[in-house]
């Protein structure tokens, strides 16, 4: 009997910690690490002279450097690509700017292979095997900038080259990263095009894959510090969670629009799946603000707009295919440059044209890339896709 | 106390000739009540706390939300009340739906590119039920095995290339029904899913309530010894269940992949749990023997809707998983103290 | 050893004694397997077999063979652990918000790493007394607590990850004790000591003999369920012993860390010959097992296979493996 009691308490325990504890409701995202925030100038209009930027200070190169790596300059390389995770449509569109690059360099060839979640342990062991078979450069897209730090380390010790893009890692664990757009640039694009839509005194949600992504949680805390700095009237209702997955981000879109109705002006979409599911939840509840097909178009108080950072392929639909109009701005760089600069990046890294005292690289179609921050090299503004230059890409 | 076959308990009023599948089943119904009344209870609760809840629009958005795991649930509540188990339905789930959506954009009829995943659904779930029947491999092995296959064979096909641009009427699962307007009443637009759902568990339910079939998979789950006496072949009724289960995971593939613009040509992180999940909390014992497909698809419904209540409510997304296991715990040991009421 | 192979009406110890001669076949097969599988990849590149590439492996597979020693006794007495992934993440977390010098907490480094191991003795203790005492199918109650534990992690954690650990506290997951990497020792340990007290001691008899026949064992006096909460309990310890050397090895602390743990475990004790039913098996099969799945995804990647040929290639030799086994089993049943 007494053993009973005690079960029956240990449950109550259980029970209690599983209910009580979620009541300590947060409604708002703070940003998930304590790094700070640079929010970039705000607009201005027209006449009046815009804000200085204060001049950033250099940054010294601070990247690492393989240990005894083999000269070879101009001869054929084997390289790895190594993304977060196969499967999505973005590192479909990196590994096509890879094979292009590599294609018209003619002495580089690069295979890409990554887990199909993504998954630290799994990620560090893809990477484990390859410096084991013996590449000549690694190309990484981090799941974790620290976790995967170490096999990195390993790998510059083994003479590997190694370059990072999309997801940056520790800097001296690895010589290169190819930035796509700096966070605060991202913030400020995908802030900017929300209130062109929805004006400066508009409410909006967030649904984001998972709170501890590092990139997409300091574009959060960019867009949120952004915000906070030029449209203090905007109001942030919620930041809700949906993975990497489709049919979870199409129904957390859906819930948010059921849940603010007409309280609800605008949802950004801060990855490659959650932005063309929240347009479909959008599309589907027919809320769009510029709906043909819609037998009675919603008023402008219930319509609800979707920025975000999407691939073009999958926002067509939405920007000038069947629902045109539905989205009207999506915010990304251009993937397949990234995966063609990383590529450019590593064979000058080889080369020995780009070294700790560069700065700039030559990068093929691109031109010239500039180095910032020390050791990485950047892509350049975010680029934003609407329906006047949509059609021209195909990825 | 662990196993399988409750005792008979006096408080039932069931007379000695009635069979013990009956009784079973007796038994396994007020699961289903009490998920009802739960679902309920969430309903007025958080209605309560914001009226939006109960909008039509976000009913329907539930019910719609979580449908193609009921019909996978459908299938595996068979499964587990024969006492087996499949933990490969989340990547049959994404192989058939890239496969569906594959044939839509590459111009095969419309109707064949929702057949033939449903049918391939059955055909695979002839090969689990040989393995586990015939080759007498225990399902879990069996599954496991699948799980990874599929699973890294879908990448190695498709390089995680997303599928889109499907015929404008390829989407089953937005299609509704025309709004009915009785004289007194208005019955709003039904999605698809919801439809076939209900069709899929009821049939289901009154099959394996009323058909031969249908109670040899208890007589299996319950005790495999006892099946065999009276002449059942456990067999048959191991390879027939995992039919069904393929079956209703290729229509859940095909709800899964007519529901958004895009398929994702991968396999969806953690389905199988979800199924399992809705399974369980419906009341089918994991020991086999018990349970039936309406309490998995209540609970189905119930898991979608505390998704949304806890958006609703404003509980943060971190404790959802938190929520989702205690609402197990508690589904489950009621249910148990339930039982253990009627034994000695 | 005597082996009798006379039909049924032996006693006891003839049958112990048969059983076990026949589990030593089962190993038997499997080590032959892996064997040849080791030939094969071998060919497949040369930088496979070499005593760098080896031991680096074992670094991988260490916290993976730490759940699977645990999971074969729970698998032997016919039941199963779901959660050891999710225990994992929770005591990963544990260990991370309880050192965090920014943190509420803020103890010192032992203490936190105290903190974590008790939480995991704690969730393994629950799950066997729900499973005992109110008798809850363990596949149930772990389903449960697989959510409610992650559930807690991401709680906890808040999604925030914890980082930068005092350099001494990488010695286990990134160091090396005598050439060796300093986790496999804790390895090599736990497998010896979950070798011996499986196979030498009455609790690793009563551990067969409950999954033989549960009923039984407890008419025969058995403590069966004490037993039984010792088991989960001793799996929940082993995923927080996993979950430190995990964090030592990657240096940060996130709330996914372990998902899918479970699977990867089971999938090595099921591939080891121990009988998903219960009643037997052996802990040498497990570490077989475990080991050749490392060493598949080792080799295969190594001779130009990716990740997603090579899951593939697990699969297929999981079913082959335990088609071949049942096979083989049959005949000399038969015969």
């Amino acid at each position: 009997m007494k053993t009973k009691v005690f079960t029956l308490l240990v449950m109550c325990a259980i029970l209690v910690l599983g209910v009580v504890v979620p009541a300590a409701a947060q409604d708002r995202w703070d940003g998930a690490d304590d790094l700070p925030v640079n929010p970039l100038a705000c607009p201005v209009a027209e006449g009046e002279t815009p804000e200085e930027p204060a001049a950033a200070e250099p940054v010294p190169y601070n990247g690492g450097q393989p240990a005894n790596a083999p000269d070879l300059a101009g001869q054929d390389i084997v390289a790895v690509d190594v993304p977060k995770l196969v499967g999505i449509g973005y590192f479909a569109a990196t590994t096509l700017g890879q094979q292009q690059a590599a294609e018209e360099l003619g002495n580089v060839s690069v295979t890409t292979d990554a887990p199909t979640e993504a998954n630290i342990d799994d990620q560090i062991a893809v990477i484990d095997n390859y410096i084991t078979q013996g590449v000549n450069g690694i190309l990484f897209a981090a799941n974790d900038p620290v976790a995967i730090a170490p096999v990195l380390r390993r790998a510059l010790e083994a003479g590997i080259h190694v370059v990072g893009y999309d997801a940056n890692a520790e800097p001296d664990a690895r010589e290169w990263f190819v930035n796509q757009a700096e966070f605060n640039g991202i913030g400020k694009a995908m802030v900017d095009n929300m209130v062109a839509e929805i004006g400066a005194d508009g409410s909006f949600a967030i649904v984001t894959s998972t709170f501890t992504t590092p990139n997409q949680a300091r574009w959060i805390a960019e867009m949120q510090a952004y915000q906070e700095k030029c449209y203090p009237e905007m109001t942030w209702l919620e930041t809700v969670e949906a993975q990497e997955d489709n049919q979870l981000s199409f129904n957390q879109a859906t819930t948010l629009i059921n849940k603010y109705g007409a309280d609800l002006d605008g949802i950004f979409g801060m990855t490659s799946v959650a932005t063309p599911a929240s347009a479909e939840a959008v599309v589907q509840a027919g809320l769009c603000s510029v709906d043909a097909a819609a037998a009675q178009a919603p008023s402008a108080e219930e319509a609800v707009a979707v920025v975000g950072l999407a691939t073009p392929n999958a926002m067509k639909p939405y920007v000038i295919g069947d629902n045109a109009g539905c989205v009207k701005s999506v915010v990304l760089w251009n993937p397949v440059d990234l995966g063609y600069a990383a590529v450019y990046v590593l064979r000058a890294a080889v080369d020995g044209t780009l070294t700790s005292e560069s700065t700039s690289v030559e990068a093929g179609r691109l031109g010239t890339l500039q180095v910032v921050n020390g050791s990485e090299i950047l892509l350049g503004a975010p680029f934003v896709y609407n329906a006047e230059n949509i059609g021209d890409f195909d990825f | 106390m662990t196993t399988a076959a409750p005792t008979v308990g006096g408080r039932t009023r069931l007379s000695q000739s009635q069979s013990l599948v009956s009784r079973l089943v007796g038994f396994a119904t007020s699961q289903e009540v009490v998920l009802l009344l739960v679902v309920v209870l969430l309903f007025t609760v958080v209605g309560n706390a914001n009226p939006r809840f109960l909008a039509e629009r976000n009913v329907l958005n539930i019910f719609n939300g979580n449908a193609y795991i009921a019909v996978a649930a459908v299938g595996m509540t068979m499964v587990i009340i024969s006492r087996n188990i499949d933990i490969s339905v989340g990547s049959l789930i994404g192989v058939l739906g890239t496969i569906s959506g594959a044939m839509a954009v590459n111009g095969y009829p419309i109707w064949s590119s929702w057949l033939v995943p449903i049918l391939l659904g059955g055909l695979v779930g002839a090969v689990i039920g040989f393995m586990v029947a015939y080759l007498r491999i225990p399902s879990i092995v069996v599954t496991l095995g699948l799980l990874s296959i599929l699973k890294g064979g879908l990448i190695t096909v498709t390089n995680g290339e997303w599928i889109t641009d499907m015929p404008a009427d390829y989407f089953l699962a937005q299609m509704r029904t025309p709004e009915l307007s009785l004289p007194g009443i208005t019955i709003p637009a039904i999605p698809s899913p919801i439809i076939i759902m209900v069709i899929l568990t009821l049939l289901a339910a009154l099959w394996m309530r009323y058909s031969a079939t249908g109670r040899a998979i208890y007589a299996v789950g319950g005790n495999a010894e006892a099946a065999r006496l009276s002449g059942i072949s456990e067999k048959r009724i191991i390879m027939t269940v995992f039919i069904i289960n393929g079956l209703c995971v290729g229509i859940a593939a095909v709800l899964w992949a007519t529901q958004l613009s895009i398929i994702q040509s991968t396999v969806p992180a953690g389905l199988e749990l979800q199924v399992i999940t809705s399974a369980v909390v419906g009341g089918v014992s994991i020991l086999g023997g018990i349970g039936t497909t309406v309490g998995a698809m209540l609970a189905a419904i119930l898991l979608s809707a505390i998704n949304s209540a806890l958006v609703f409510i404003n509980v943060s997304p971190y404790w959802f998983r938190s929520v989702v296991g205690v609402l197990i715990l508690i589904t489950v040991l009621t249910d148990m103290l339930r039982r253990r009421r009627t034994q000695i | 050893m005597t082996t009798t192979t006379r039909p049924s009406g032996d006693t006891p110890e003839q049958m112990s004694s048969r059983l076990r001669s026949f589990l030593l076949r089962q190993e038997v097969i499997l080590l032959i397997i892996s064997l040849l599988a080791v030939m094969f990849l071998a060919f497949g590149s040369d930088r496979f077999l070499t005593a760098n590439n080896l031991l680096n492996q074992g670094r991988l597979l260490t916290e993976i063979g730490l759940v699977a020693l645990s999971m074969t006794f729970i698998i032997i007495t016919g039941g199963i652990d779901l959660s050891v992934g999710s225990i994992l993440g929770l005591c990963a977390i544990v260990l991370g918000v309880m050192w965090d010098p920014k943190g509420a907490f803020a103890f010192p480094l032992e203490v936190a790493v105290l903190i974590c191991l008790l939480v995991g003795i704690v969730a393994g203790f629950v799950n066997g007394l729900i499973i005992v005492r109110l008798g809850v199918p363990p596949l149930i109650t772990t389903l449960a607590t697989l959510a409610l534990y992650r559930g807690l992690a991401e709680g906890i954690s808040q999604a925030r990850s914890v980082r930068g650990y005092p350099e001494e506290f990488y010695v286990l997951g990134q160091g090396e004790f005598l050439g060796v990497p300093t986790q496999l020792w804790v390895l090599l340990i736990f497998c010896i000591i979950t070798a011996v007290v499986l196979s030498r001691t009455v609790f690793g008899r009563a551990t067969y003999a409950i999954g033989n026949n549960e009923l039984g064992a407890r008419f025969s006096g058995l403590p069966v369920g004490r037993y039984k909460i010792l088991i989960y309990t001793f799996s929940g310890f082993m995923a927080a012993l996993a979950a430190w050397i995990f964090v030592s090895r990657v240096s940060t602390t996130r709330s996914d860390m372990g998902s899918g743990l479970e699977l990867d475990a089971i999938a090595a004790v099921v591939l080891g010959g121990t009988s998903i039913f219960g009643g037997s098996g052996s802990i040498i099969g497990t570490i077989i097992g475990f080991i050749l799945i490392q060493l598949l995804k080792n080799g295969l990647a190594l001779s130009g296979v990716t990740t997603d040929g090579t899951i593939v290639v697990i699969g297929t030799v999981l079913i082959l493996a335990i088609l071949v086994n049942n096979f083989i089993q049959r005949r000399s049943g038969n015969g």
